[in-house]
């Protein structure tokens, strides 16, 4: 018996995810409002859109030029520490839900026991000064080593559970017709498990997007400076242009969210999963 | 002899064909490991090690065994006061886990699949924001002369009722202090009283309830027990006697009063009315009495500067991020949610039970699991963290330090002072204490399905 869907019922439950949808994108929109603005019309009207007539695009113009660069250098670290976390961890949860050896359950726990050992602002301290001491402090090399590292304990913990789902017979029969590993890995893991990979990725993308306490010591240079650092700066301002400002950060917020919109249903599956595994 | 032979030989030649084989295993393990053992193990063991020395980073490095730790406790009253903010984070930031928890909910309920999706979508695209241009939006909100909130509320007409609030609170606070006194003396402090009417909720059931909640007995008992025993003379605090005597009667009482009234139904019904108003009463009296006690002085001009007074520092740092709807919460507990089946929604439909019943009774304890995860997170973080505070307060934690969290000191010790040896010390104390944080969870907030 279905049951009949009460129209007023559904009214309410819209209505509240909608009101709390307009507060949650409020600071958005105003951010969106104020970079088109100089400081005189934010003064004056900071709330909505003049007349398209008086937008300052050099706004836009004058942040790109310095945004540009931020974003470029966030893109390659985190492209980088992506790829080169997910080519570590594949073969390391491919060994890890395949075969037995001496050892196993002591190198699996360590690795995934120091998710439960987190870091404190004295890690910091400690890592900054093996940086130091490795000769990359004003080096991106820096940022995507420690990204692709901490990204390692997620990555392999779920990869082994889903390498432990594909059935043991693909392997076998790929192992008489003569695959190494890398074969199996490269004919069967992968393809198998480009969804997981999607997801891993996306989240290990966003943790190197956000992440601010060590480029913020480690990089000296401006051209070095990721987005946060950037950002930093730019709101560090003495005299704040608030729609030069504005605009930066919007530009800033842009390429992920243009990416989001072409990977929407992947992103927001992969996220949903990541959340689940969490 | 021929056979054992061969026996023996292919015995060693299946050792060394297992031989080559791990040491290709462990080869493709290498990157991993090198890597962890380089980037994750490698700083944290080093953060062990240094907390014994007094080390500035460069030059002086010299081991002095316990001292660095007996100094955080004997000679650093600042460090120990960071965790009073952490703390306040800490019941601020338990409240404002709900707006996520009920968002998931409302969402969930929607009926039709599409929506549910659009929805969804919705709730990620704040996620690929970087979380800085969050933070520096919402700082640049609480900017005294051009931020947003200021003329909102100017406009709006608050900042006149914050003015009124000003005189009128603590006022307030003046008249009310002679219950406050009578409560300190039946409880010790208001703190007390709380911690006592969680015991007489807690000890409801009886006996054997007692049994199964001895965790948090405990717990509650040794709070009301502090809240009697240390007395204050205005300059120091002192243990009395007396105190620990009349707090260890307080117990008795409580737990007496639940395994007697347990009995019947309506002695049930009494413990439940007498915690209850004890707990609404002690929520009421720490607003009233204990928050807002002096005039801030801070809106007559209309245009306070939230980051920059002292007493404004903390309920800006609370009201951050309103509506507190983190999209990530939000999308864990609708994993949670979506195990939910639809026969279990139609029996709660069927049996006429409304959204809030069915919140409490049916969707919140499926979704305690995700709880836990969140809470743990939570707390790890709110101790945790200081990004946030060192970009809108700088290293010392705003005007009269109010905002100095533990991690934000210890950031200043290590790279402010240079007393990095120092800093890794308190790091050791706060791992510990966070360890013993997500053991507690792990074991005694329990998942009853």
């Amino acid at each position: 018996m279905p049951l009949r869907v009460s129209k007023k019922k559904e009214a309410i439950k819209h209505a509240m995810l909608w009101f709390v949808l307009l507060l949650a994108f409020f600071p958005l929109l105003l951010m969106f409002v104020v970079s088109f603005k100089n400081n005189d019309q934010f003064m004056n009207n900071p709330w909505w859109f003049d007349a398209v007539s008086d937008w300052q695009w050099e706004n836009w113009a004058k942040a790109w030029g310095i945004v540009s660069n931020y974003i470029a250098n966030s893109v390659v670290v985190a492209v980088a520490a992506v790829t080169l976390c997910l080519v570590m961890a594949v073969p390391t949860a491919y060994v890890m839900a395949r075969y037995k050896f001496p050892g196993k359950g002591v190198l699996y726990y360590a690795l995934v026991g120091s998710m439960f050992l987190p870091g404190t602002a004295a890690t910091l301290v400690t890592m900054f000064m093996l940086i130091r001491s490795l000769g990359l402090v004003n080096n991106l090399l820096a940022l995507i080593l420690v990204g692709s590292v901490g990204g390692q304990i997620v990555s392999v913990f779920i990869l082994r559970q889903f390498i432990e789902d594909i059935p043991k017979e693909l392997f076998e029969s790929a192992r008489i017709d003569g695959a190494g590993h890398f074969g199996q890995i490269r004919n069967i893991v992968l393809p198998m498990s480009g969804s997981v990979l999607g997801t891993l990725a996306i989240m290990q993308f966003l943790g190197s997007w956000n992440s601010l306490m060590l480029p913020l010591l480690v990089l000296r240079d401006d051209e070095l400076w990721t987005i946060p650092v950037g950002l930093m700066a730019l709101d560090g301002e003495y005299v704040k242009q608030w729609g030069d400002m504005m605009a930066g950060f919007s530009i800033a917020a842009l390429p992920l969210v243009i990416l989001f919109f072409f990977t929407m249903r992947f992103f927001v599956k992969g996220l949903t999963a990541g959340a689940v595994k969490g | 002899m021929a056979s054992e032979l061969i026996e023996h030989n292919r015995l060693r030649s299946w050792l060394r064909h297992k031989g080559r084989m791990y040491m290709v295993l462990y080869a493709l393990l290498l990157p991993t490991f090198l890597g962890m053992a380089l980037f994750n193990y490698y700083p944290k063991f080093e953060t062990i090690q240094k907390s014994f020395y007094i080390w500035d980073g460069s030059s002086i490095e010299e081991f002095s065994g316990l001292k660095n730790y007996i100094d955080i406790f004997t000679a650093d009253p600042q460090f120990l006061n960071t965790f009073k903010l952490a703390g306040i984070l800490l019941v601020a930031n338990l409240f404002k886990m709900w707006p996520c928890i009920i968002i998931a909910i409302v969402l969930h309920r929607i009926r039709s699949e599409r929506w549910r999706y659009i929805y969804r979508v919705l709730f990620v695209i704040p996620m690929v924001i970087p979380s800085l241009v969050w933070l520096l939006i919402w700082k640049s909100f609480y900017d005294p002369t051009s931020g947003i909130l200021n003329r909102l509320l100017n406009t709006v007409g608050l900042m006149g009722v914050l003015q009124w609030l000003d005189t009128a609170m603590p006022q307030l606070a003046t008249t009310l202090s002679p219950v406050n006194n009578t409560v300190g003396s039946i409880f010790g402090n208001i703190w007390g009283m709380g911690a006592w009417s969680l015991l007489v909720l807690a000890s409801m059931g009886g006996a054997a309830a007692i049994r199964r909640r001895v965790p948090w007995l405990v717990i509650l008992s040794v709070a009301f027990l502090c809240a009697n025993a240390f007395v204050s003379n205005g300059e120091q605090i002192m243990l009395s006697i007396f105190g620990l005597f009349h707090g260890g009667v307080g117990i008795a009482v409580a737990l007496a009063m639940g395994v007697v009234l347990s009995r019947s139904y309506a002695g049930e019904s009494a413990l439940k009315w007498i915690g209850g108003l004890g707990v609404a009463a002690t929520v009421i009296l720490i607003f009233t009495t204990m928050i807002w006690t002096s005039p801030t002085n801070a809106f007559n001009t209309g245009m306070p500067a939230w980051l920059g007074h002292s007493k404004l520092v903390i309920p800006a740092i609370i009201f951050w991020g309103f509506p507190w709807v983190g999209t990530i919460g939000v999308l864990i507990y609708l994993a949670g949610l979506q195990g939910i089946s639809g026969d279990v929604y139609e029996a709660g439909e069927l049996d006429g039970v409304g959204p809030i019943r069915k919140m409490f009774s049916l969707e919140l304890p499926l979704i305690m699991t995700q709880v836990r995860i969140n809470l743990i997170f939570m707390t790890i973080a709110t101790l945790n963290q200081y990004g946030m505070f060192l970009l809108l307060l700088g290293p010392h934690g705003g005007p009269d330090n109010k905002g100095l969290v533990p991690g934000l000191y210890m950031y200043r010790k290590a790279f402010i002072d240079q007393q990095m040896g120092y800093a890794c010390a308190l790091g050791m104390v706060m791992f510990a204490l966070i360890l013993c944080i997500t053991i507690f969870y792990q074991k005694y907030v329990k998942v009853e399905k």
